[in-house]
């Protein structure tokens, strides 16, 4: 019961995030450029509740996205699921104690989301290769989501360990003994 | 422990205070200075008025032993009115916002009285730093389609890309997907014009031909070719011609004669 009010609870993170970023985010940016608070969120899934659960709510996520808002439908929905089997990979071999690793984490997410997206985009619908324009806005969103990663740490922290505890039934024994 | 938590909490407090100032710093404009202008006023105003008050207390001015009751009263008779007259100028700004979305309707049927029309408002915006595409309140239940255009008052916004029962999604020209055919200047020159991550709300011309005389401050309408777009819509105006060693790879930036970024009520083309 617990498990599932936890996903629902993820859910709407999820479309509170969406109205961040559909209104609050339109006009609170860097040089133009807004940051992508889904990569946090889908990152924090596969990090703390893993069973492939990152995965899971990306590709839906993922799917939303595309259906409501992109160009073409897959895009979001392979990138918002390839990050969450790589925070469930990361969650595997590196610990999330340091504000800096998770930090780490995030920009580490963010330049393969954004890279891959933009990639797909110009294979899907055919649009010119400006690398040079494209770095730019990378490295400010990079800058964007790392500062917002800082500002939310001791919200992920806390929200994460209780997901982590109440998901896997094995880390109590192993994080304390 | 306690130290550790104090220094997250004011690494917290610090990162937040950094992130609005860069927010701020990265969207201010150097017309927008003004306001600044206005705070520093506002922190001098009080010294100088009190300067002032004093010179004119010494040059022997007697109105300040005037009755003092009297002009109580006469201030509460002053606020009083103030208040009202504030509630009067609250009440007409809505009816002037009402009156000035109307309008804008009226407006945008009247300058294409050729074409049969939808009036819709742009309800979303793409998320995506990389795409330009909007959201209309309108959809296959107002009998719009895939590809249909997208203009608003002074030109064209984009067209139709995909339709649910309510809504549509509408590329913009500034999306970097988004190719437009146009023609430029009185000689009519033909170019193709493309969204673009570099120049933010320009339009990229791109195979303008070796003998093209295309000319900053020139206007670019809709040629008609491609199916999608109807022959003289209004496109935009070169604001720069980039010129390259080899001529054919020359090309130009469009200011788009819509402002995309902050259009509201667009009008979509069903014939």
């Amino acid at each position: 019961m617990k498990k599932a009010i936890s996903v629902i609870c993820l859910i709407l993170t999820f479309f509170l995030i969406y109205f961040l970023q559909s209104n609050f985010f339109t006009w609170f940016t860097i040089a133009g450029v807004m940051p992508n608070l889904f990569i946090i969120l889908v990152l924090f899934i596969g990090l703390y509740v893993k069973k492939k659960m990152g995965l899971k709510l990306g590709i839906l996520f993922g799917l939303y996205l595309d259906i409501v808002l992109g160009s073409n439908i897959g895009i979001y929905t392979i990138c918002l699921g390839g990050i969450g089997i790589f925070g469930e990979i990361l969650s595997k071999n590196f610990s999330k104690d340091s504000r800096f690793i998770v930090t780490l984490m995030v920009i580490i997410s963010t330049i393969l989301f954004e890279t891959t997206a933009y990639i797909l985009g110009i294979l899907r619908s055919g649009g010119s290769l400006e690398l040079i324009a494209f770095f730019k806005i990378l490295l400010i969103e990079v800058i964007f989501n790392t500062l917002i990663t800082i500002i939310i740490y001791p919200i992920i922290k806390k929200a994460g360990y209780y997901l982590e505890n109440l998901f896997d039934d094995k880390f109590m024994i192993t994080r304390y003994f | 422990m306690r130290k550790n938590k104090k220094t997250g909490i004011v690494g917290v407090i610090i990162t937040t205070i950094v992130l609005v100032i860069i927010v701020i710093m990265s969207n201010i404009n150097i017309e927008d200075m003004s306001n600044v202008e206005s705070i520093l006023s506002t922190l001098v105003m009080p010294v100088q008025n009190g300067i002032t008050y004093l010179k004119n207390k010494i040059k022997g001015n007697n109105d300040f032993f005037t009755d003092i009751s009297a002009l109580k009263q006469e201030n509460e008779e002053l606020k009083k009115k103030n208040d009202e007259i504030a509630q009067q100028l609250r009440e007409f700004e809505i009816i002037k916002a009402e009156n000035e979305t109307l309008k804008e309707y009226v407006n945008l049927k009247d300058k294409y009285t050729e074409y049969q029309t939808v009036p819709a408002y742009i309800i979303n915006r793409d998320i995506s730093n990389y795409n330009n595409i909007v959201i209309i309140n309108v959809g296959e239940d107002d009998g719009i389609k895939v590809n249909m255009p997208v203009i608003a008052n002074n030109g064209l916004v984009g067209h139709v890309i995909s339709v649910t029962k309510n809504t549509s999604k509408v590329q913009t020209l500034l999306d970097t997907s988004s190719a437009v055919s146009g023609v430029a200047g009185t000689a009519r020159d033909t170019l193709i014009l493309k969204g673009n991550l570099e120049q933010e709300n320009m339009l990229k011309g791109t195979y303008i031909q070796t003998t093209a005389s295309i000319l900053e401050g020139d206007k670019v309408e809709t040629s008609g070719l491609g199916g999608i777009y109807p022959k003289g819509i209004t496109i935009g105006t070169i604001k720069q011609i980039i010129n390259t060693k080899n001529l054919s790879n020359r090309y130009a930036l469009i200011e788009p004669a819509v402002n995309i970024e902050k259009v509201e009520t667009v009008l979509v083309i069903t014939n």
